[in-house]
């Protein structure tokens, strides 16, 4: 997204973006290396532009299934070589897959570069699928998903919430999956999926620390450059019908007592209102002297605890309000205080004070993020991805800058209105 | 091998006995303030559990200068947000914002940790919160298995019951209790106040000094937590969680202090049975038989003592067959000890991550107030990956034999009790008790 040059100088302070290296391979494999002093480590991301977005039903978490089957051996470091070899030189690594995206990542000691270059371009080359490994992970990830979601209530609600939220996007289902789902994912579907969704060219490399460019670009050209392109990954059905009118979920499961979940859809990464989104977050939950921690918590004390969430995604994705309900008060006082909450902001909409701390407390996150070769690594990726730019990661501070206090305003009444509410309410039950 | 570049550290007693701890070094714009004082939940007296937890998020919610709102207010407009926490042996006030605010930060943690007012409404409401809080914590598994197995580890020690405290304590707890707790015990040779960040050290000790300079404990002698002693049996411990599909289970017996000579040899062994992706129990449990998600082991270590542990999950079908691995793996380790393979990749992958947990000022202030508590070395950083290096296969086995549990270990398993009995009796006397009779 373009955004005025006059605010650019302001963000190259944030992170050198002067000093990014990028290069584009033959096959499509974007490569992006920054130099980074402090410890004398690196951090090295792949991002996948593959997530539960990108499947259809019936195969539902097979992005997050493949991710386990990432670390099963590949044609040069065979079963559990990777994190062995990596491990011995001082290095770990772990992933994790989004409704957008699946990113893998290392930090390491610097010297140990090339083996880790060496590990990865191995698996993006020629992944081993058997139906060992795969048995192996399919039982693997049914427990992470007993652990995440059927036996928690905060699984079970955002799982509810989704899928009320979204009824034609892709993004109802869960990353994670449909239990029947990860049941029934074939070899033949993961071998397709490997062939073009982990294609080069449907991914990017993002290298940050204590590196020598020039050096370490010519490293990446000459270790995935033999790797061939493959097939586009099909297109997203992106769709999602225009809400009209609040929709209800129940979720009864044995609890000490009722919680509230209520989601609205949100704005796409790339829309200049997920900027707003955020401040708006931040001045409704974030901190105790935000509005519904002092209203709801504080003074009212109708709940014990409230927690406001908004992540960004590539398409539309999901604003949450949260909120644990004090003993013997009833869920629909709850729902009445959080939307004459919201309604006041839709109609007065928030102090230029109110503002101004938001966004030094946005400020701050931003900081923390970016003191990290990891932090950097991932903000260079997850800016590409979702805005299709990197340099948009240095360009976070002046996003909020530019908000002002009747743009969180619009924002809260276009996006957070009572008709496109969605309420998840949990109520408990007795155990069996 | 990598080292870490360890800032010059200056280290000052102030007259009032509070230890100040500046270090400045390069990086972001934001500085970190810590004040860490010993003031942690061991110290809670009896049917007050939880005393010293309510204490440290009391003194937050009012002084005699700021009313709890106000500190809100006044510390997010700078960005930050006031965070606190207590262990077993620590309270903590920690936050961090950007550079220019830091006269403002060190002014408003001296004001909390020295001038708390207690306010009676925000007390109050505190107290019903807490309360709350710990009856919604019945609702995770996880949380319950984990106050199961401290009770089951240290029995009546004070380290035997969560920091969070016990919901009936809590309960009672009253305003007096807290002005009581925090005169005792928060006091300034208890405490070490830490600055880290692009700073210069004699201004921020300056600072330091003109804030917590006048700051006057109420006399009293020292409150030091003796070491526990290990008296466990084995035994099989089942929480009834009817519902449950997953069942959560521990395996913990008794371990070392911090400050013990045996720590370093303590990692290493715990990383190779039972830390990373690559550790024997992850290659048993998940990768040989996928019957969980995740699967750790090690010690964990306190002023006065500290623990070993297994813990992980599985089906309820598969309880059994997952705790028998995790045995048969233990005393395999016992028997035979490290590889030499699996030696030097453990000892590299501990060497090789140690600089990135001090990448922040954050991580720095938390690893040097954790010097300042435990009482470690001025090498503890710097000598981190020689004495790493140092641990071999003999000294390895030595501490297999002496702290990994034979015969005197717990099972802890949270789930349908019905469904369990059968499959965890071969482990010991079984005991089925109720969640809540372990909140």
């Amino acid at each position: 997204m373009p955004r005025p040059a006059a605010l650019r100088p302001a963000a190259a302070r944030l992170i050198d973006l002067d000093a990014v290296r990028e290069q584009v391979l033959p096959n499509g494999l974007r490569l992006r290396v920054l130099r980074e002093a402090g410890a004398p480590t690196l951090s090295y991301a792949t991002f996948f532009q593959v997530g539960s977005r990108n499947e259809r039903p019936g195969i539902t978490g097979i992005s997050h299934l493949f991710e386990h089957m990432m670390f099963n051996g590949a044609a040069r470091y065979g079963p559990k070589q990777f994190d062995r070899v990596l491990e011995a030189r001082g290095g770990h690594s772990n992933a994790y897959t989004s409704n957008d995206l699946t990113v893998y990542y290392e930090d390491f000691a610097a010297e140990a570069l090339e083996t880790v270059v060496d590990l990865e371009s191995d698996r993006m080359r020629s992944l081993r699928i058997d139906d060992e490994a795969l048995e192996q992970e399919r039982g693997v990830v049914m427990e992470e998903r007993r652990l995440r979601t059927d036996n928690s209530i905060s699984g079970l609600m955002d799982e509810a919430l989704e899928a009320l939220v979204h009824q034609a996007h892709p993004y109802r289902w869960p990353v994670i999956g449909w239990m029947s789902d990860i049941e029934r994912i074939s070899r033949a579907d993961c071998e397709a999926f490997f062939r073009s969704c982990y294609a080069p060219g449907n991914a990017a490399i993002y290298v940050v620390g204590d590196l020598d460019p020039e050096a370490t670009l010519a490293l990446l050209a000459s270790d995935y450059g033999d790797i061939p392109p493959g097939p586009a990954p099909a297109a997203v059905a992106s769709g999602e019908p225009e809400q009209r009118g609040e929709r209800r979920a129940e979720v009864r499961y044995p609890a000490q007592g009722p919680s509230l979940l209520c989601g609205w859809r949100a704005a796409a990464a790339r829309s200049p209102d997920a900027a707003a989104l955020d401040l708006a977050q931040v001045c409704l939950g974030v901190g105790e002297s935000s509005r519904l921690r002092r209203s709801l918590v504080h003074q009212s004390a109708l709940a014990t605890s409230v927690g406001v969430s908004h992540g960004w995604r590539i398409d539309p994705g999901v604003f949450s309000i949260y909120a644990e309900i004090s003993p013997r008060v009833k869920v629909e006082r709850v729902e009445r205080a959080l939307a004459t909450e919201l309604a006041r902001v839709a109609d007065e909409g928030v102090s230029a004070a109110e503002l101004k701390r938001a966004r030094a407390l946005l400020r701050s996150s931003v900081l923390h993020e970016l003191g990290t070769h990891n932090g950097l690594a991932q903000a260079l990726g997850q800016a590409e991805a979702m805005l299709g730019d990197w340099r948009e990661a240095g360009r976070a501070l002046e996003l909020y800058a530019n908000v002002t206090p009747g743009d969180v305003k619009r924002a809260v009444r276009r996006y957070l209105s009572p008709a496109r509410r969605n309420t998840v309410v949990l109520v408990p039950e007795r155990a069996p | 091998m990598s080292r870490v570049q360890q800032p010059t550290v200056v280290r000052t007693r102030l007259e009032n006995g509070l230890q100040v701890v500046v270090a400045p070094r390069p990086g972001v714009p934001l500085v970190a303030v810590r004040l860490l004082v010993r003031a942690g939940s061991a110290l809670d007296p009896a049917r007050r559990f939880g005393l010293a937890h309510l204490t440290a998020e009391a003194v937050r919610r009012g002084t005699r200068r700021r009313s709890g709102p106000k500190l809100d207010a006044e510390v997010e407009a700078l960005g930050a947000v006031l965070g606190g926490g207590v262990d077993e042996d620590s309270a903590a006030l920690g936050l961090s914002a950007p550079l220019e605010a830091l006269p403002r930060l060190i002014d408003v943690v001296a004001d909390v940790a020295t001038c708390p007012s207690f306010p009676a409404r925000e007390v109050e409401q505190l107290r019903r919160r807490e309360v709350a809080a710990l009856e919604h914590d019945l609702d995770e598994p996880a949380v319950v298995a984990g106050r199961a197995t401290l009770a089951a580890a240290f029995g009546e020690h004070p380290y035997g019951h969560p920091s969070e405290g016990r919901g009936r304590d809590v309960a009672a707890t009253r305003r007096g209790d807290l002005a009581a707790f925090h005169a005792r015990t928060w006091r300034p040779s208890r405490a070490t106040l830490l600055v880290v960040g692009p700073v210069e050290a004699a201004p921020a000790l300056a600072l330091a000094v003109k804030r917590f300079g006048g700051w006057r404990g109420a006399p009293g002698g020292e409150l030091e937590i003796a070491p526990p002693v290990a008296a466990i049996a084995p035994a099989v411990v089942i929480v009834d969680r009817p519902e449950l599909t997953q069942v959560q289970l521990r395996i913990v017996s008794a371990g070392f202090p911090r400050s013990s000579p045996d720590h370093a040899a303590g990692l290493v062994a715990g990383a190779v049975l039972g830390g990373g992706f690559t550790s024997r129990l992850m290659e048993e449990v998940r990768v040989n038989r996928g019957l969980s998600y995740g699967v750790r082991c090690g010690f964990t270590c306190s002023r006065a003592g500290g623990l070993f542990s297994f813990s992980s999950f599985t089906k309820v079908e598969t309880a059994g067959e997952l705790v028998q691995v995790a045995l048969d793996e233990i005393a395999r380790f016992r028997e035979g000890g490290p590889t030499e393979e699996e030696l030097e990749r453990t000892r590299g992958y501990l060497c090789g991550l140690y600089p990135l947990s001090l990448e922040t000022h954050e991580q720095w202030a938390e690893k040097l107030a954790g010097i300042e508590l435990y009482g470690l070395g001025a090498d503890e950083v710097t000598g981190f990956s020689d004495r790493v290096r140092a641990v071999d296969a003999a000294s390895c086995l030595a501490l297999a034999r002496r702290w990994l549990p034979a015969e005197r270990r717990v099972v802890v398993a949270v789930g349908p009790a019905r469904r369990l009995k059968a499959q965890l009796a071969r482990f010991g006397t079984v005991r089925v008790v109720t969640a809540r009779s372990v909140m």
